[in-house]
């Protein structure tokens, strides 16, 4: 069962807010996923591993340097920038 | 014949200039797209300054390639380098890449040439196409019915001829689904074969990268054109097993065609129908039907939902304004800058993923939900690796019915969810699966089917599909 704190608390962690005309709703509709969710406790399986889907062991290779992106480039698509950093508002 | 295949002929022997053959479908787009909202960006003079080079080529009298000068498109999840790419989320507007991903590397060498960035739901999350940002793309067959999704635009688009391929992402059905729904061919390959660098992801252990087609033959064409190993994914293996195309005409006498019974529960009697009729189609050609159970499958379903809302909720940290996309006007701390452009930012299914993930993920919850549904995985997993000892390619129905009016999905997210219960199982377990038409509803609206290979199976799986279409006609239909 969740409830509105719990909602609340995982919308805190995942950095969303939550208007209060919404939450009853979204607590409504969180429930019923969940629910549908539970059915796999239900599931006898044996505990078979999962690691990766193609077996896939650890991908290493030699370390090769390759050209970076530019840095002017990189900062393009910021809304806020200044002299090669990204900006927010001083706030402290 | 194949659409590419015949263009290619056309282009070669100076029917049409590809000139013609973009600024046609640029002119089609231009009359269309209002009503099916397939695409979000129109790359028109790109389009046109790529269709001018390869009619150099022919000029010259140069050999071209397949894929060279046929008009596509790209999910607009897909990175392209100078072109906004949004995920068709607000939090994504005005993003521009700063490089290419590799599909669209691979092919932008071959001069495809791009008409636009296609629609789907927002950060491919839905099953209507409706979450996007932008509106829903419309079904081609009846404007009145959704395209499907996630990949509804670039179904909408080839399925409408304003486009003649597209490559769409399949996380849990996306490339499949609305393929189904508009009548046309959806192919998602093996997980690995195709590199996902530059997809946008959304659940990197399903996601993957795969084509849109009006029919079997095109989609081996551009498969064999995208699967190659790419350093830059380090999940990729590239096409192991050669050229589908090949493969495509082989003789299917004593392939074995398995069908689990699970797979024909709860769906409506008309795609049941359609399928086993596909099954008896199969048999004329000399091909065993064999039926078993699955029982795993029953939660495949719940599993897909808690790994894929993990995987998202992790996957979509990265947008909080501060290095591209949406950004809040007006903050007073670093938290409330990161909640308000994300709570802004984001649509509410997109939402309700994210918050799904980390209930799934977080302290408490983890082992009963998380790690219970990995232990899944690897069982599901395992009953298709058992399914392919005694089968070669399994058929199933892609969708339990056909596609819903607009607006109809919204209503319900349990209910939308289960649209997905034939396709999740095959990015649970990595597998490759194409949906073909297999035939009309009562109200003439396309049922799919959904042909399943064992991995990196591409070539037997193709040739399967690729028989059936010939030998039923579907596509004259």
């Amino acid at each position: 069962m969740i409830n509105k704190e719990d909602v609340l608390n995982i919308a805190l962690l995942s950095k969303l807010y939550v208007a209060d005309d919404k939450l009853d709703e979204l607590t409504a509709g969180m429930q019923e996923i969940i629910s549908f969710a539970d059915t796999i406790n239900s599931a006898e399986v044996e505990n078979t591993e999962f690691d990766n889907i193609n077996n896939l062991s650890d991908v290493f290779r030699e370390d090769v340097v390759v050209e970076s992106y530019p840095r002017e480039e990189i900062l393009k698509n910021a809304i806020e920038q200044d002299e090669g950093h990204f900006l927010v508002k001083k706030r402290v | 014949m194949s659409k590419i295949k015949k263009l290619h002929q056309q282009l070669v022997a100076k029917q049409i200039t590809c000139t013609e053959l973009t600024s046609g479908y640029l002119k089609k787009i231009e009359e269309k797209n209002g009503e099916l909202n397939a695409y979000i960006t129109i790359t028109g003079e790109q389009a046109l300054a790529t269709a001018a080079a390869v009619d150099k080529k022919i000029a010259a009298g140069e050999q071209i390639g397949l894929l060279e000068g046929i008009p596509m498109t790209l999910k607009d999840n897909i990175s392209t380098n100078g072109i906004e790419t949004t995920c068709a989320s607000k939090i994504l507007t005005g993003y521009k890449p700063i490089y290419d991903a590799t599909v669209w590397e691979l092919l932008k060498a071959q001069n495809a040439v791009l008409l636009g960035k296609t629609n789907m739901d927002e950060f491919a999350m839905g099953s209507s196409c409706e979450t996007s940002y932008y509106g829903g793309a419309k079904n081609p067959v009846d404007t009145n019915y959704v395209a499907g999704g996630s990949s509804g635009g670039g179904a909408s688009a080839v399925g409408g001829d304003i486009a003649v391929y597209a490559l769409g992402s399949d996380t849990g059905g996306s490339i499949r689904q609305p393929a189904a729904f508009c009548g046309i061919t959806g192919f998602k390959p093996t997980y690995g074969s195709v590199s996902r660098y530059g997809l946008v992801a959304y659940a990197s252990s399903l996601d993957q990268i795969g084509p849109i087609t009006s029919c079997v033959e095109d989609a081996a064409i551009v498969y064999d054109a995208i699967s190659a190993y790419d350093s830059k994914d380090s999940t990729s293996r590239g096409n192991i097993g050669g050229s589908t195309q090949n493969a495509i005409n082989n003789d299917i006498k004593g392939m074995k065609i398995g069908i689990a019974n699970e797979y024909l529960q709860g769906v409506r009697d008309e795609v049941k129908t359609a399928v086993l009729q596909a099954a008896d189609v199969y048999k004329s050609m000399g091909a065993q039907i064999v039926y078993f159970d699955m029982p795993s499958l029953k939660y495949a379903l719940p599993v897909y939902y808690i790994l894929a809302c993990a995987e998202a909720s992790s996957n979509l940290g990265r947008y909080d304004g501060i290095r591209y996309g949406y950004k809040t006007d007006s903050y007073n701390s670093i938290h409330e800058m990161m909640c308000k452009t994300r709570s802004e930012g984001f649509g509410a299914e997109v939402q309700r993923r994210i918050l799904l993930g980390t209930y799934v993920l977080s302290a408490g919850y983890y082992d009963a939900y998380y790690k219970k549904a990995q232990n899944l995985r690897g069982s599901i997993a395992q009953a298709f690796n058992n399914a392919f000892g005694i089968c070669d390619i399994m058929l199933a129905p892609t969708v339990p019915m056909t596609a819903f009016k607009n607006g109809e999905a919204v209503s319900d997210p349990v209910e939308t969810y289960l649209t997905d219960i034939c396709t999740v199982p095959i990015n649970i377990a990595g597998l490759p699966a194409i949906s073909i038409p297999c035939g009309k509803s009562t109200n003439g609206l396309p049922i799919g089917m959904q042909l399943i290979g064992n991995k990196f199976e591409e070539s037997k799986l193709l040739n399967a599909a690729y028989k059936y279409e010939i030998e039923s006609g579907v596509l004259l239909k």
